[in-house]
């Protein structure tokens, strides 16, 4: 059984290892001590995987480890580094957002990729950025709402002016 | 245990090479939206993953007067970006704002949806009506298959194991504008489609001149329904038409029942289906 090498750069951090090719980027990660990223139905549909590779939110369980070679993984544990991330999670955490918390580091990280693109805050485009993951617990409502406040103010604080 | 080898060509010709060297063994990989599943299912068992995900060259949107040439590994999100598509090719950017979730989109590749021949492939029906046209490769040739006589069966193409798509091209004509796709999924997201369907039309002097349908997710593979267009070219369109085309559309699907629906249902809806789609570009068309 043929492993290959594999360098990458997780929350800043470099890490070079063998892997299979049939390891998906998820159980990489989770093996490399990465837990916040979540594993759920390891089939592309719940999306509580998802991390942001060079940038862009990508589900992890779906994705070959060896395809994030040379690449950069930020994982929900990297929110703390920036403003914007901080303001994610104490925005989830007063709205309410979190009940089991399972789904909460996907849903940060698919808001963050939607917050990156600087947009128009619009509730129904946040609901499309969050589509892919499923939250059987809070019925999404407040998920919105947080994601939606920390999207009006960083709109505003991009000079845009009040929504 | 699972054996499996990775390579990951820079260049299409090394991509060719390697797929004419080792044939059967291979598996190209791109997006990878389904490869991992498929391995967990056993589907996939040792074999030559042939990463081409990183092949950049086979990433374009070009357009000229005559045709829009697409390359396989476009992703969705990329083609989303497109204006030409939003604004000229509107059943495919009305199919891609369905496709999957906006995360899927970030990897999934055009090239990858058809390749994979699901029935359900949303990208399929869209692309059947605009008569697209797909140039495939060896090392050695390249040919043109029509979209049409691409799919044989559920997950399974004309792609030999040495062939790759390299390129899909879409003439650049007025009716590709006039066009709606339309999906039913039980999700507003992240579903795969239980029935769709993709029309582009052209009426003069409230006669219907021309017509296109293709459905998706209600046969073995998604096609066109050429009865029911030739059936429907040159008449003016009123409800005793609409009626008897509905079951024409009826007869012309071939739907299976499985976790998402039954045939029966399946067979119902394709005729509300088109209906829902022939009343809104006919509204559209009069403007």
């Amino acid at each position: 059984m043929e492993e290959y090498p594999l360098k990458i750069t997780v929350n800043g951090k470099k890490i070079n290892a063998m892997v299979y090719p049939e390891q998906s980027l998820l159980k990489f990660l989770r093996s490399k001590g990465f837990t916040e990223v979540k594993c759920g139905c390891e089939k592309g549909d719940c999306g509580i995987c998802t991390v942001l590779m060079n940038g862009q939110t990508i589900k992890s369980c779906i994705t070959l480890a060896i395809q994030a070679n040379g690449k950069e993984i930020l994982t929900a544990k990297s929110l703390e580094e920036t403003e914007i991330g901080r303001k994610l999670q104490e925005s989830f955490v007063n709205h309410g957002a979190i009940q089991c918390g399972f789904c909460t580091t996907g849903m940060l990280m698919a808001a963050k990729g939607y917050l990156d693109k600087k947009p128009v805050p619009d509730k129904e485009e946040i609901k499309k950025a969050i589509s892919g993951i499923l939250c059987r617990c809070t019925g999404y409502k407040k998920i919105i709402e947080a994601i939606y406040d920390v999207a009006v103010e960083n709109y505003r604080m991009e000079g845009n002016g009040h929504v | 245990m699972n054996q499996f080898k990775y390579i990951s060509p820079k260049t299409k010709e090394e991509a060719l090479r390697i797929l004419n060297l080792e044939k059967s063994q291979t598996c190209l990989v791109a997006g990878c939206s389904n490869i991992l599943p498929y391995i967990k299912d056993k589907i996939l068992s040792d074999k030559l993953l042939v990463d081409i995900s990183g092949i950049k060259t086979l990433k374009f949107i070009k357009e000229n007067n005559e045709n829009l040439y697409i390359g396989p590994l476009t992703t969705i999100s990329e083609l989303m970006d497109s204006v030409i598509i939003r604004e000229k090719f509107s059943p495919l950017y009305q199919a891609l704002e369905e496709f999957a979730d906006p995360i899927l989109r970030n990897t999934a590749t055009i090239g990858g949806n058809l390749a994979d021949a699901s029935p359900a492939a949303d990208t399929a029906p869209p692309l059947l009506v605009l008569k697209a046209e797909l140039e495939i490769e060896n090392q050695e040739s390249k040919r043109i298959v029509e979209l049409k006589d691409f799919f044989i069966s559920p997950r399974k193409t004309i792609l030999q194991n040495n062939e790759m798509i390299t390129g899909i091209k879409i003439k650049n004509t007025s009716i590709n504008k006039n066009g709606c796709f339309i999906k039913l999924g039980l999700r507003q997201a992240m579903a795969i489609s239980l029935a769709s369907i993709a029309m582009v039309l052209e009426s003069k002097d409230e006669k219907l001149t021309d017509v296109r349908i293709a459905m998706g997710s209600l046969a073995p593979t998604p096609f066109r329904l050429f009865n029911v267009e030739d059936f429907l070219i040159g008449k003016r369109i009123d409800e005793i038409v609409i009626e008897e085309a509905m079951n024409k559309v009826g007869q012309s699907v071939s739907p299976i029942s499985d976790v998402r629906a039954s045939d029966e249902y399946r067979r119902y809806i394709s005729g509300i289906l088109f209906k829902r789609a022939l009343n809104r570009l006919i509204n559209q068309a009069r403007g």
